[in-house]
């Protein structure tokens, strides 16, 4: 008949593949067939350098395991029985490959060099056979490479040969008490094989070896540890070997071990399966639980969190464009009223320095000469004014098409629009006209010459006709000429300064006609600008909105559609989770640490 | 100018520079003492490894072990003074109780720690520091510029321990501060006979190990109890040795096959219980298993016995250790401590106009010749710089892994005279700048050649 541990093993394998944890069901398959095997494994572990090699040779009263001051053991050693002394050392057959799952040949050697041999590469175990009374119950003692030593591949042997153990002998020296690394041990031992039994080793050499036990016992009190605490000497029990005395054969300590391993161990074989099946099935179903529980109360719920939680990011993003959308609107106002006041009066301030140049110019110059290169100057440098002046405008306005984009919720790659520019730019104003200019010609010249000189003559002819000279004779004629020539100076200087008058006056005015051309072309390019500027941002703004409100609809209802999935999940969740549980009761009631699972 | 010089005018400038904060005057002040002392090495391991033993071997004198933080330092006269908390230190007394020296802290009982006068002469050149066993690394080595780790074999943990105090940037280019101890070396090998000579071979082989390599500048063992026995063994307890060894060899070895075996009540020779039990507390097993065993190999006398003792206990070749890699160098360890010091202080307190003194504390660290010798040392110890086999060996002498002294670093067994010594160095440097130049070799050997050059071209000086 099957014993009670295995039909609860087997479902729980059952559950391990449900559940697809093939991890796990690799696992507990291993401990299902080494629990089937009539063989009980005894692992020797502790850290390096405690005595473990020599305990074993003690226990057995033969020298297999090879002894040394420095780190000795560096593969697992199984010591069975055998009718006639054998070796054989285990190595991978592949050159490299994990502990596991590789292909494995056998080698003999001969008993007493193989512990020698096993240093050689690969080799992954030795195995020895003794006749010994001892084993005849399919005893096999597991000595094992020190635990904490430099070369972690030692230490990751004895934690994989851990696995095999059906009881477990903790070795630590007498020299001090367990240390906080040996406890930590202890509790990883205790996970994989509750039958822990704890040996102080080397009581020979201390004097205060029993205050040592004391203080172990504590502290394995204090951790809560149930195991029981052997005091030994194996250097006592191999001498009493040698020498058949019996006295210092019971003063090693080693007949209590002997009869503990006896009596714990191969005696109650049962209950050590019971209680390692135990172990390892309930932290098998520990772990099958706890992902399934966090489901039910967490995981689901935690869809539903990130639905909703996208359901508020996105309303959140809706309310936050609505808001900075006034703030760009806002800017985008503010930034063109300022943009052309500027311009405006930037292009005042330019066409007022030209009207001050003209005046400067016609001050002086005499517009009947060269007219024609006073009118060229003049286009030249209204134009110039115009395009620095709406060079500068559209400069301002792709600054301020950046600003608005810095205002605007999102950033995307088309945000700042390609180009802002209207089209029907810079019509030439209206031409120059050319001022009327007054020829003053010979005749005009003469008539005014004869009129000036007119006065003179009468004047000097009447003042010295006293002198009894003739009303026309060389001073008054004299006189006429000096009279005529100034008047004509006179009038040729009054001319020009008409001209002048009249060239400032019609620059004056094409300036002025120009000004308001050309302001009334940038205010409205300005307005223009604004508006596109404005469709832009605003055609964005929709359609940045529209995507943002489907988001938003298509979460709510995301959330809604989880909540019906969501119950049915639920509903079958808690049944596997029953199921488990149930399963872990039976379990726990093999016989093991008591730990405290509900749902 | 050498690096002690730099380091000290460092020091100097740094006190001008933060002269108006306490705090950074206290500590720069502290370590301007500090600069001039001997070299303080704490001794640190896991609890009841035998710290206070070692200690109290090296002194000379037994003293019992205390929960706090111990500093022995050489005085004309022994005195012990008590640090708790602010305030002035106490003074209390030093009482004696069997062979062992209590330092009476009577209601001091949490310590921050207590300083020991005491007339010795390992004291002249260094000041040893005994550590709680819960102490951190930080505690360790913040009042200490080299540290004697004691463990057993090497576990992870002391590896951590050793990781985490080299876990400085200054302190990781100049590791040089560790020498790690196999102490309790009587109870590897179960406490046979030819124990010790075991151990020796175990530390020789963590010497080569690259894990253990790089985090110490050596490893040896010793037997922290029969150090302290060779040391302060007394008239009466040699006579009992004596006494034991009258015996035959195979009667006594029945009564020391264990500790319980050696007070029992059945005992060949008329000899009390307690006085057994003191043997036994004071030796060990195996110190007595040993002293018996020497005295009947001829060390009959407490002279002979003694020298025996040092050297089988490995205290001698801890002492050469000491010798060699810290009381040497105490210069460049005092400079490293200073640097660290300094590190720490434009850390926690950094200045606008201390940023020449960083920047200085940069090119010090990165280009110290000193720390350059140590870390090729260490490359070249752990197999990260390879050289050939007997290029290797000369690059280690010549850049002082075997001490400083020209005639250490020359290879001289003897005491060569000038001429001969100016010969063989002019003979290395000449070989040296070859290597250096050689075109064929490695990065890293050219590299290494350049230093060795650099401590030869160091040398010239003295020999005009």
């Amino acid at each position: 008949m099957a014993p009670p541990w295995l039909d609860v093993l087997d479902e729980t394998i059952g559950a391990c593949v449900t559940h697809r944890r093939p991890d796990l069901e690799a696992r507990l398959r291993e401990k299902r067939a080494q629990q089937l095997d009539p063989k009980l494994r005894v692992l020797v572990v502790g850290e390096s350098k405690q005595g473990k090699s020599q305990l074993v040779n003690a226990l057995l009263n033969a020298p297999v395991c090879a002894v040394g001051d420095d780190i000795t053991t560096t593969v697992p050693t199984f010591v069975q029985h055998a009718d006639t002394p054998s070796a054989a050392l285990v190595r991978n057959a592949s050159a490299r490959g994990s502990i596991f799952h590789t292909p494995t040949e056998r080698i003999a050697v001969p008993i007493e060099q193989v512990t020698k041999q096993a240093t050689a590469q690969h080799v992954v175990r030795a195995e020895i056979g003794i006749p010994r009374a001892l084993l005849d119950s399919g005893l096999v003692l597991i000595d094992t490479p020190g635990v904490g030593d430099t070369r972690s591949a030692h230490t990751a042997s004895t934690f994989a040969t851990l696995m095999q153990a059906d009881a477990v002998l903790l070795v630590s020296d007498a020299t001090g008490e367990l240390t906080s690394a040996e406890m930590t041990l202890l509790k990883k031992v205790m996970e994989a094989c509750p039958n822990v039994t704890v040996v102080v080793t080397k009581i020979d050499l201390v004097p205060a070896w029993r205050t040592v036990v004391e203080r172990n016992r504590a502290l394995l009190a204090r951790a809560g540890v149930r195991a029981k605490l052997i005091p030994v000497s194996s250097a006592l029990r191999l001498r009493a070997a040698k020498t058949g005395d019996q006295r210092l054969n019971t003063e090693s300590g080693f007949p209590e071990l002997v009869a503990c391993v006896q009596r714990d161990i191969v005696a109650s074989a049962d209950l050590l399966a019971r209680r390692a099946v135990a172990v390892v099935a309930s932290s098998a179903l520990t772990q099958l639980v706890t992902p399934l529980r966090e489901e039910l109360t967490a995981h689901d719920s935690s869809r539903t969190v990130a639905t909703i939680s996208t359901l508020q990011e996105a309303q959140r993003r809706v309310d936050e464009l609505r808001r900075r959308s006034a703030r760009w609107q806002n800017v985008l106002n503010d930034e063109m009223a300022d943009l052309i006041s500027d311009v405006e009066y930037d292009l005042r301030d330019r066409t007022r320095k030209i009207l001050r140049e003209v005046d400067k110019t016609y001050d002086e110059a005499d517009p009947a000469i060269g007219w024609d290169k006073f009118e060229q100057w003049l286009e030249d440098n209204l134009n110039e004014a115009a395009t620095t002046n709406f060079a500068w405008l559209m400069e301002r306005a792709e600054w301020v098409a950046a600003k608005v984009a810095k205002n605007f919720p999102v950033y995307r790659e088309d945000l700042i629009p390609g180009s802002v520019l209207p089209d029907d730019l810079l019509e030439p104003a209206s031409r120059l006209e050319k001022p009327k200019i007054e020829p003053f010609s010979i005749p005009q010249k003469l008539f005014t010459g004869l009129r000036g000189s007119y006065g003179g003559v009468l004047m000097f002819g009447l003042v010295t006709s006293l002198a009894g000279m003739p009303l026309i004779n060389v001073i008054s004629l004299g006189a006429g000429a000096l009279f005529g020539g100034k008047s004509i100076l006179d009038e040729s200087d009054q001319r020009l300064k008409r001209r002048q008058a009249a060239a400032k006056a019609a620059a004056q005015r094409h300036v002025d006609d120009f000004f308001v051309k050309f302001s009334k072309d940038v205010r409205d390019s300005g307005r223009h600008i604004q508006r596109s500027l404005r469709n832009h941002f605003s055609t964005l703004a929709e359609e940045l909105q529209e995507t943002l409100l489907e988001s938003a609809r298509s979460a709510k209802r995301a959330v809604q559609d989880d909540q019906t999935e969501r119950e049915r999940r639920m509903r079958e969740g808690r049944k596997e989770l029953d199921k488990l549980i149930t399963l872990y009761k039976r379990v726990q009631a093999l016989g093991g640490p008591t730990m405290e699972l509900t749902a | 100018m050498t690096l002690d010089r730099v380091v000290w005018s460092m020091l100097h400038e740094a006190l001008a520079v933060y002269r108006d904060s306490p705090r950074a005057t206290a500590w720069l002040r502290s370590h301007v003492e500090r600069y001039t002392e001997p070299v303080r090495i704490a001794v640190a391991g896991r609890s009841r490894i035998g710290k206070s033993t070692l200690v109290s071997a090296l002194i000379g004198d037994e003293f019992a072990p205390l929960s706090s933080f111990v500093w022995y330092r050489n005085g004309a006269e022994p005195r012990a003074h008590v640090f708790s908390g602010p305030g002035r230190p106490h003074e209390v007394t030093i009482g004696r109780r069997g062979s062992r020296h209590h330092v009476e802290i009577g209601q001091f009982d949490r310590a921050d720690r207590v300083v020991v006068d005491w007339p010795a002469r390992t004291l002249r050149d260094v000041v040893l520091i005994d550590t709680p066993s819960e102490a951190t690394p930080e505690q360790v080595l913040g009042d200490a510029d080299a540290l004697l780790y004691l463990m057993r074999h090497v576990q992870d943990d002391d590896l951590k321990f050793l990781q985490s105090a080299n876990d400085h940037p200054i302190a990781r280019t100049a590791a040089i501060h560790t020498v790690a101890v196999l102490a309790r070396a009587d109870e590897i090998g179960a406490g046979r006979i030819d124990a010790l000579s075991s151990a020796k071979q175990i530390a020789r082989r963590y010497r080569r190990d690259v894990a253990v390599q790089p985090l110490c500048q050596n490893v040896v063992s010793v037997a922290g109890l029969l150090a302290v026995a060779a040391k302060t063994l007394r008239e009466d307890e040699f006579q009992a040795l004596r006494v034991l060894a009258s015996l035959g060899r195979e009667e006594l070895e029945d009564h020391l096959l264990s500790a319980d075996r050696f007070v029992g009540e059945q005992f060949p020779v008329a000899m009390e219980p307690t006085v057994r039990q003191a043997l036994l507390e004071r030796f060990g097993i195996f110190g007595v298993r040993l002293i018996t065993a020497l005295i009947r190999q001829g060390f009959d006398s407490q002279v002979k016995l003694t020298g025996q003792l040092v050297q089988r206990s490995g205290l001698g070749e801890l002492r050469d250790s000491i010798a060699v890699h810290f009381s040497e160098r105490r210069e460049i360890l005092k400079a490293r401590s200073a640097l660290l010091a300094l590190d720490v202080l434009f850390r926690m307190e950094p200045r606008q106009n201390a940023r020449k003194l960083m920047t200085d504390l940069e090119r010090v660290v990165a280009s110290a010749h000193d720390f350059r010798e140590l870390r090729l040392v260490a490359a070249l110890q752990s197999g990260r710089t390879k050289l050939p086999a007997e290029l290797q060996a000369e690059a280690l002498r010549l850049v002082g892994a075997e001490g400083t002294a020209p005639l250490a670093r020359l290879g001289f067994e003897y005491e060569a005279d000038p001429r001969e010594q100016r010969e063989a160095l002019l003979d290395a440097l000449v070989r040296w700048q070859a290597q250096a130049a050689d075109v064929h070799a490695s990065h890293d050997h050219r590299k290494a050649a350049q230093i060795v050059v650099r401590s030869c071209e160091g040398l010239l000086p003295q020999f005009p």
